[in-house]
């Protein structure tokens, strides 16, 4: 059962394209070097590649699926736009349009939170929860142990900082209140964290 | 550079800085080349903390996506060493400062409650559990159940039951418990009661009994210990003290 939500949404996340010898055109950088060309179809591929993740994460963040999908919307036309800037140096294709996601769905959740908006809610309310995407969401963590791995090798309090900031969308600041913790406690726990974090995903990679 | 930038580099890395403080950071980064290693590291770490949220986005965003894409002009390449990309700064333009205050941090809380609620509702494909779930009396913010969907360690199982419906699992092991939502299994007279069972290498123990005839129910699981499978079974009406076999569903946990 798990394994048969697994299996379909690694079908849905990576789609298998034909490989060419040498250079894979299906990795997320040879798909998004070709998008900075102007080429379609690259970028609809690289579409059907991480759509499932920006959407995703935008959903985790800002919660209301509308605005979500909205958000994620936003995010993939910015990956269309700016492409031409992606440089493989700097890090990855994944890590790159992942970095967009993330940007974007705390900033719609900063600018709600300061415009007091109750709008959210409501929507967020009258939102019918579609049960696949949640499925799809509970394969993903059933495939992905390894982050949650890793993420135990951090100290409570690192891993409450670091999730809370990640998935919660929030400040550091505001992750200092929310744990009751001094501020700068937590600006280098989840430094810290981090460190943690990236070796232990390094080493079991 | 001072203390501060190089410490704001996790913080930075996490989105959990304002936007002035990113402003700071980044130009930090554009002139200080281990920063920036340290901080393009990160970021691929931090990357991979949306492993765990994928979710399929509705058909429709596609279109709507490559429409957009068409009628959109790509922005030039900038080859300029060290420029920050574009990107970012127009995002850093438009974030808003944010102050913090202990009103918001509860309306946050609040909200999160009702989104986990609203998980639950999803997982179990039924709007009956939701009913119950909104009852006044505290299964909101703070309450066992929104705990287990919130614990950063949650991890999801379900199985697909015989005669249809489905059960799902919500597990956090540093919480030891578990929220249980069956939905819609086969239909059972008022003379059958459904009831959930813990199972581990010793035997299983009754987890709870759903009322006679009822095909849903959401409830939390206390004291998972060495739990390894969840199981449903169809038994007479207010359960029995052993499973009756075969079981309607069973669910394994991660070990
Ligand atoms: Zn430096």
């Amino acid at each position: 059962m798990f394994d048969q939500g697994a299996e379909a949404h690694r079908r849905q996340d990576q789609p298998r394209l034909s490989v060419v010898a040498g250079a894979d055109p299906a990795t997320p950088e040879a798909l998004l070097h070709r998008t900075a060309l102007g080429e379609d179809d690259a970028f609809a591929a690289l579409y059907d590649l991480v759509s499932g993740r920006v959407y995703g994460l935008c959903l985790r963040i800002v919660r209301d699926p509308a605005q979500a999908e909205e958000v994620a919307q936003e995010v993939l036309v910015e990956v269309w736009r700016t492409a031409t800037r992606f440089d493989e140096r700097r890090g990855s294709a994944t890590a790159w349009i992942t970095t967009i996601a993330h940007r974007r769905a705390v900033d719609r959740v900063r600018s709600a939170q300061a415009a007091g908006e109750r709008e959210r809610r409501a929507a967020a309310e009258s939102a019918e929860p579609e049960y696949d995407q949640v499925a799809e969401a509970a394969a993903g963590r059933l495939e992905h142990r390894q982050v949650r791995r890793c993420l135990k090798t951090l100290t409570e309090l690192q891993r409450q900082a670091v999730t809370l900031a990640y998935y919660g969308g929030h400040t550091y600041r505001q992750v200092a209140s929310l744990l009751d913790a001094a501020v700068p406690t937590v600006k280098s726990r989840i430094r810290d964290g981090l460190i943690k974090l990236r070796d232990c995903l390094e080493v079991s990679r | 550079m001072t203390t501060d930038e190089h410490t704001l580099i996790g913080a930075w890395a996490l989105d959990a800085v304002d936007a002035g403080e990113r402003e700071l950071v980044e130009r930090h980064l554009d002139s200080c080349a281990s920063c920036a290693q340290e901080a393009a590291e990160l970021r691929e770490a931090v990357a991979r903390l949306a492993d765990v949220t994928i979710a399929e986005p509705p058909p429709r965003l596609r279109d709507s996506v490559l429409a957009e894409v068409r009628r959109t002009r790509q922005e030039a390449p900038v080859a300029a060493p060290g420029e920050a990309p574009e990107s970012a700064r127009d995002r850093r333009r438009r974030a808003p400062r944010s102050r913090s205050g202990t009103h918001r941090a509860h309306r946050l809380r609040l909200a999160l409650g009702a989104a986990a609620l609203a998980v639950v509702a999803a997982f179990a494909g039924v709007f009956a559990t939701w009913s119950v779930m909104q009852q006044p009396g505290g299964e909101g913010d703070g309450s066992p159940i929104a705990a287990v969907l919130e614990a950063p360690d949650a991890e999801v199982a379900y199985k697909e039951a015989d005669g249809g419906g489905r059960v799902t699992v919500i597990s956090s092991d540093s919480l030891d418990d578990a929220v249980v939502v069956v939905s819609d299994l086969a239909a059972v007279g008022d003379d059958r009661s459904y009831q959930v069972w813990m199972v581990d290498e010793a035997g299983q123990v009754s987890a709870g009994v759903m009322d006679p005839g009822d095909s849903s129910a959401t409830m939390l699981v206390e004291g998972l210990g060495d739990t390894q499978v969840i199981g449903v079974t169809n038994e007479p009406a207010g359960g029995s003290a052993a499973p009756t076999l075969p079981m309607v569903a069973d669910v394994a946990l991660d070990a």
